[in-house]
């Protein structure tokens, strides 16, 4: 049974607004850009390098969630992302092969940085929530950046996706992709990313976010709040550490009773300094992207429904 | 009257012979525009600006950020994707004497100075040179380097698609990064002409027999060109060079080179720091034959390939000593943990 929420629908002009009011957050992000390129002419290297915080994370993303990272400007993201079957559990072990035979979701995609602090993306992920095949698209504003002498102690950076699925017609009404209406095939995510890199090798970010679905499930409600956090411990140049937790807050319908769970991934990172990042991780979501695997994670760690992830990631100079 | 008339012709005669006496030489004098009065012929290295859209500020526009944006005149499209011009080439002065190649004398210099410490020679001055990728460059670019030789266009051209792996230039680009040249040439200034050599020059202007002398007088001030000569590695890179390292020296290696193009993986994919992780990194790596060995990559550099199109260039002898290289080393093992 599901539940045909029908208008909280200005959504659709409700998400233009906000994706104009996120570019016009941009342009002092723009202007402070141009400056710096100036600078790069007239003032010492030394000078214009040592003042921001870099390198926060090796990556736009965590495991599952965005970091505050931002490409470079004029750098192309491709970017592979797999994640298997459950590795243990009813559906995992050898029958699956430990996962390996099962596809949870695929996505390929490419990013790409507009200037340091604006990038953009777009990805096709196979999906694993009840709507499937999902076009992605994306826009990411770092506002602020952490400075080494201390007058911004953290980064801030606000993404906002708009996820469509372009599954065919359910003839059933109770299906979820009835889509009765157009409208119903979108849903959005606006996220807050706060990091700070306390040490070279210790990198902390918290997260705080808002899921808009414009159909969900019987019970379930348009509006999901999440928080979450990750973090980064470096090994070595090459080697980091990362682990990536994502909690929905909506205690009357998200339960584990209802068979809901927290999203919670550890993984490596492998920089091979040669423009190729990979990361290779461990998580209960079956989904790739926010407006997929925050509502929509069922699988427990305690019952062994995690699975093998991986991420491949090529910058390209464009 | 009679006088009258002899006063007149001799305020005539005198003013005459004022005009026609040029001005004394200042200090602040092009050294092209001096060599020019001494009969030097500058047509070939002089910009074209009767071609339309050619202007300095444009070459300006191309040499520091890769593209024109020049308000009322043509944008260009970037001329590489990897690269700009001062990447490589500082656009000023970085030679305490202009007459003595020494790599060490150049790293304070520019250091004391704020700029960065660069495998390619500046583009200060770039039109005083006669000779361009000369000396070894031919191990590295065979005979495309022939036309470059003595052709500052054909050399520039050169740069723009075999060092920035980018685009060839347009004539009015080229014009206008030649006219750019043009304006950062050498002055008297930067020559370092006593009183009486600069007064004998001036002199010599009007005295077409003393011009071969002043000429020769100008031109030792400065080298004609970049010697460029290849060194490898040493033959044990985990012994090194052999060299007792100065850890301070090594220092304003790695943060004016080794910074300048690996901060923030400005230039290129390896994120270098001073945190201890980029230090041990490098240390791990410095005995091996990897790319990410400080002997292999400043030695041979690394080649551009098929996608993966930028590159870093090598450091010549003239560039980095061997002391230097050593001094590096030092530094590295100082903040290696």
């Amino acid at each position: 049974m599901i539940q045909h929420l029908p208008t909280k629908r200005p959504s659709a002009r409700h998400f233009s607004i906000l994706f104009i009011c996120l570019f016009l957050f941009s342009v002092p992000s723009s202007f402070a850009q141009e400056k710096e390129a100036m600078d790069e002419n007239g003032m010492s290297a030394q000078e214009s390098k040592e003042e921001k915080v870099t390198q926060t994370f090796r990556h736009t993303r965590v495991i599952n969630s965005h970091s505050i990272e931002t490409l470079p400007a004029r750098k192309m993201d491709f970017r592979i992302a797999h994640r298997f079957g459950d590795i243990a559990g009813n559906a995992g072990g050898w029958p699956t092969f430990y996962g390996l035979e099962n596809a949870s979701d695929v996505s390929i995609g490419f990013e790409y940085g507009i200037t340091d602090n604006i990038m953009f993306g777009v990805n096709r992920a196979k999906g694993s929530g009840p709507l499937k095949q999902l076009v992605n698209t994306f826009l990411k504003i770092r506002i602020m950046n952490q400075e080494i002498n201390g007058n911004l102690p953290f980064s801030l950076t606000v993404v906002g996706i708009n996820a469509f699925s372009t599954m065919q017609k359910s003839a059933s009404v109770d299906a979820l992709n009835f889509f009765e209406n157009g409208s119903h095939r979108f849903a959005y995510h606006l996220g807050f990313h706060v990091a700070r890199k306390f040490s070279d090798a210790f990198s902390l970010q918290l997260n705080t976010a808002w899921t808009f679905r414009n159909i969900v499930p019987f019970g379930d409600q348009n509006d999901l709040p999440s928080i979450g956090g990750s973090l980064r411990w470096n090994v070595s140049k090459a080697l980091g550490i990362i682990v990536d937790t994502t909690f929905p807050i909506d205690t009357d319908f998200r339960t584990t009773e209802n068979g809901y769970y927290p999203v919670v991934g550890i993984g490596f990172e492998f920089d091979t300094s040669g423009g190729h990042v990979f990361q290779l991780n461990v998580t209960n979501a079956t989904g790739l992207s926010e407006t997929d695997f925050i509502p929509y994670t069922t699988s427990n760690w305690g019952d062994g429904e995690f699975r093998l992830g991986f991420t491949i990631s090529r910058l390209f100079s464009i | 009257m009679k006088y009258l008339i002899f006063v007149v012709i001799a305020a005539v005669v005198g003013s005459v012979s004022l005009e026609e006496k040029s001005a004394p030489i200042s200090q602040d004098d092009k050294v092209w525009d001096v060599l020019e009065q001494l009969g030097d012929d500058a047509s070939k290295i002089k910009p074209d600006l009767t071609i339309s859209n050619v202007s300095a500020e444009t070459g300006y526009n191309l040499v520091t950020q890769g593209f024109s944006d020049v308000p009322g005149q043509p944008k260009s499209r970037r001329q590489s994707k990897h690269f700009v011009c001062t990447s490589c080439h500082n656009i000023e002065r970085e030679d305490p004497d202009l007459t003595v190649i020494d790599p060490q004398a150049r790293l304070d210099y520019v250091t004391q100075r704020g700029l960065p410490y660069l495998q390619a020679s500046p583009l200060y001055g770039a039109v005083n040179r006669e000779y361009f990728y000369n000396g070894d460059y031919v191990k590295k670019y065979g005979d495309l380097v022939k036309p470059a030789n003595e052709d500052i266009r054909e050399a520039v051209q050169l740069c723009a698609l075999e060092c920035a792996q980018g685009r060839k230039l347009k004539d009015w680009e080229l014009e206008s990064i030649i006219a750019y040249l043009w304006e950062i040439q050498l002055k008297m200034s930067d020559l370092g002409l006593t009183e009486g050599e600069l007064n004998y020059i001036s002199d010599a202007i009007e005295d077409t027999l003393s011009w071969t002398n002043a000429n020769v007088i100008l031109r030792t001030k400065y080298v004609s060109y970049s010697p460029a000569t290849f060194l490898a590695p040493p033959e044990d890179r985990k012994i090194g060079t052999g060299l007792n390292g100065d850890p301070d020296n090594g220092q304003k290696i790695y943060e004016n080179s080794c910074l300048h193009c690996h901060y923030n993986k400005k230039y290129s994919f390896l994120q270098l720091d001073n945190n201890d992780m980029s230090f041990n990194h490098l240390k791990k790596k410095m005995g091996t034959y990897d790319r990410h060995s400080i002997y292999q990559v400043i030695r041979y550099g690394t080649y551009s390939k098929h996608w993966k199109k930028s590159y870093m260039p090598l450091y010549t002898k003239e560039k980095m000593s061997d002391q230097m290289l050593a001094d590096l080393r030092s530094y590295i093992e100082k903040r290696a943990s």
